[in-house]
């Protein structure tokens, strides 16, 4: 019994008694793993960008609604920017104009209808 | 779940409000103008609590270049507010855009259509019996 086994050894005995293994045992092995796996699911780390949909698979399909609120809010800030640089610009451009007109060698009234 | 949604409603508001605050320019009134700005507009200050939170934003960018200006350039600005400031929004649109097509003219065209008008002004004075206004330059 001092046999020492060589791994690839252990691991031909161990299919070998695989194939023997009565069904009922082979399905409460498989049931096993799949609750050992569903506990893993549960307890694994999400991705910290995935309520906004990076790194999520199908198991948070759930969060779908997440990404578009995060669209959303994406979205209205992006506009909110845009709108914001807008204005600023403009104001900019309108002030530089008038303040031509208003020191120009020629008088205002040429410009006014 | 709910909690997020009223949190993404809550940001929504506030960035749209702040949007729209940013879009309606605030009324100044003249008391709250700094020295430099009131030094500008000095010929609105009885009518600037009057005038529209729009125009008193334009006004108040445009006094912003005033130190900037040469003294000729801002005796012209405070001789001319007055006049600006009486337009209607409308007729202050196409001067703007009567000026930014004028100044795409090239430089040799602009100088003959200044003259002519210059000119123009002098009849103007003279048929008039007023001494004509002093060249612009």
């Amino acid at each position: 019994m001092n046999q020492e086994f060589h791994p690839e050894q252990i691991k031909q005995l161990l299919n070998r008694s695989l194939a023997r293994l009565d069904q009922p045992v082979l399905a409460r092995l498989r049931d096993a793993r799949t609750e050992a796996l569903a506990r893993y699911d549960a307890h694994s780390t999400v991705p910290a960008f995935a309520w906004i949909g990076f790194g999520t698979s199908h198991r948070h399909a759930a969060d779908s609604h997440h990404k578009f609120w995060a669209a959303i809010v994406l979205l209205v800030a992006l506009l909110f920017s845009c709108t914001a640089y807008w204005h600023h610009t403009t104001d900019h451009e309108v002030s530089d104009v008038d303040i031509a007109i208003l020191t120009d060698d020629l008088p205002i009234e040429v410009y006014v209808d | 779940m709910v909690r997020f949604r009223f949190s993404v409603l809550a940001i929504c508001t506030t960035l749209l409000l702040q949007a729209s605050l940013a879009v309606a320019a605030p009324h100044q009134l003249w008391t709250q103008l700094t020295p430099v700005q009131q030094e500008a507009l000095q010929p609105l200050s009885t009518q600037w609590d009057s005038l529209t939170p729009k125009l008193q934003k334009n006004l108040l960018h445009a006094a912003k270049r005033y130190p900037k200006l040469t003294p000729e350039e801002k005796q012209r600005f405070q001789s001319r507010l007055e006049t600006w400031s009486k337009l209607t929004p409308e007729q202050r649109k196409r001067a703007r855009e009567k000026f930014s097509a004028f100044s795409k003219v090239p430089p040799e065209q602009r100088q003959q259509v200044k003259q002519m008008v210059r000119q123009q002004e002098a009849s103007k004075a003279a048929a008039s019996g007023a001494a004509p206004s002093t060249p612009e330059h």
